[in-house]
């Protein structure tokens, strides 16, 4: 017992002085961000570093029209595990893997945090609709389809799709064009950053139309608050 | 170790065989379990009657909406009788609606199917039990009845209740199934068990703590637990634990601490 607590004792040190430094305090977490904010707008300063604005815009907003996906208020956990997936190959994003390639870790985190950090209204959607969708991709958004053993969206994208902390992102208010895309990387192309397979089983087992119908549904919300918390604590606490 | 193929072939083999010769002719076969599929949500009739369908489901997917003040956690009755009371093998409401009146060793007593409903929420949702005439059992109950119909009554059908895990081979090691809980579950319901939330309301509701179902609720036996997660847990990936690991786990969740059962006075 002693000389096991001996054996931990030098450890103390040091991290109480990483703790003092302001390592973790929120002085630092504004750093990041701001660090976070000059590489969306200008890139790493790296040769032929790419700004993450010129797709995902400075707030966050993205480009329905070609797709590029909102990310204003996602999660930091979340938006670090897309980066990384992209970075190693487990996510299929052929334009991103170029530009996240020489983002150093504390690049990563520093994006991530800015952009969970940022507020932005939804943009203007010009390319086609098809309201006749719209109630077909409600009803699998809000009850699954289980026959084909597809839960409700919202069951783990939380009430509406407005996303469940730390892990799962909001989908309610993303662009379609985005979301059918990301469907189908899941179906059939190599998108394999998902937790235990989860959307590819799911994606793979609606049909084409289902997945334009829920891609029409949830584009057709507005984003989840602008006020909500950006990353909240990821489990319930007991409570009151 | 249930191959979903099999299940399949169970399901059809049980719609195939012709029960009504048999019954006809007095044949004391006990009868094969037969399949059933509730109906569509576009069959519940407008009028009064649908409207309390329609209550009822209302009750039994947003509970604490509906029915607040006889829950006492943050579960839904949909947390357990997944896709709105329709799965089987997660207890749907057809298969308990044709099984009622039974005897229950639980109480000892044969109970109706309202008084069944207010064991879920006396024990599965930690709350008391809504009376047996109120607004609350009777709409579960008329939600139950239109989701049976067609059902034979009282026949065995495949998928009512929970599923029946073999007993295990070994004694369910709680300490493995830590691994597994990290490993496969704590994405949803936290290392901590105690669920996620989402904006305020409830995501992913809590498997163990204080906000989730007391030691009198069905889930608080290992075995019950480890049916139900074999068959459905992750959502989406039910039957992808092995045996092992599903009465693990379920021996993990069963020895961490929740609500006292309310019929043992402290």
């Amino acid at each position: 017992m002693d000389r096991s607590r001996s054996a931990m004792r030098p450890l103390v040190l040091p991290i109480f002085l990483l703790l003092s430094l302001g390592i973790f305090s929120p002085a630092h977490a504004g750093n990041l961000i701001e660090r976070g904010k000059k590489i969306a707008q200008e890139g790493n300063g790296l040769p032929g570093s790419t700004a993450c604005m010129e797709c995902h815009r400075l707030h966050g907003g993205g480009m329905p029209l070609i797709g590029s996906p909102r990310i204003a208020g996602q999660t930091k956990t979340y938006i670090e595990h897309e980066i990384l997936g992209v970075k190693a190959g487990t996510r299929y994003a052929p334009i991103m893997a170029g530009v996240v390639n020489n983002l150093s870790q504390k690049d990563i985190r520093a994006v991530a945090a800015w952009y969970a950090s940022v507020r932005t209204p939804k943009l203007p959607d010009v390319s086609p609709y098809d309201p006749s969708l719209v109630a077909l991709g409600k009803r699998i958004a809000l009850k699954g389809r289980w026959k084909k053993n597809v839960p409700a969206c919202v069951l783990c994208h939380g009430p509406e799709g407005r996303g469940i902390p730390p892990h799962f992102p909001y989908i309610k208010g993303q662009n379609k064009g985005y979301i059918l895309r990301q469907l189908i990387s899941f179906a059939f192309l190599k998108r394999a950053d998902d937790p235990q397979g989860l959307m590819r089983g799911i994606a793979r087992r609606l049909s084409q139309k289902e997945r334009q119908a829920v891609a029409e549904y949830f584009a057709s919300l507005p984003p989840p608050p602008a006020d909500g918390q950006p990353d909240p604590p990821s489990s319930r606490k007991a409570s009151p | 170790m249930r191959h979903p193929l099999s299940l399949a072939l169970a399901s059809l083999l049980g719609a195939l065989l012709p029960l009504g010769p048999l019954v006809a002719t007095g044949q004391e076969i006990p009868a094969p379990p037969v399949s059933f599929s509730p109906p569509p949500d576009r069959k519940i009739p407008s009028g009064p009657f649908g409207d309390l369908v329609r209550k009822g489901e209302r009750i039994f997917t947003q509970t604490g909406k509906y029915a607040g003040k006889y829950v006492g956690n943050d579960l839904t009755c949909e947390s357990c009788h997944l896709d709105r009371g329709r799965k089987p093998y997660a207890a749907p409401l057809w298969g308990a609606y044709v099984s009622y009146p039974r005897f229950r060793s639980k109480n000892m007593k044969v109970s109706r199917l309202g008084e069944r409903i207010q064991g879920c929420f006396r024990f599965s949702m930690n709350g008391v039990a809504p009376p047996l005439e109120g607004d609350t059992i009777r709409s579960i109950v008329a939600y139950s009845f239109w989701m049976a119909k067609g059902a034979p009554v009282g026949t065995p059908l495949v998928g009512t209740g929970m599923y029946h895990l073999p007993p295990s081979p070994h004694k369910p090691d709680p300490f493995h199934g830590k691994k597994v809980y990290e490993a496969r579950c704590a994405l949803c319901h936290g290392a901590d068990g105690l669920g996620t939330v989402s904006g305020g309301e409830i995501g992913f509701p809590p498997v163990w703590g204080p906000r989730s179902y007391n030691k009198g609720a069905g889930l608080a036996k290992v075995g019950k637990l480890a049916g139900f997660i074999k068959m459905n847990m992750p959502l989406s990936k039910g039957d992808s634990l092995s045996d092992r690991d599903a009465w693990d786990v379920a021996a993990y969740v069963d020895s961490q601490p929740r609500p006292a059962d309310p019929r043992k006075k402290s």
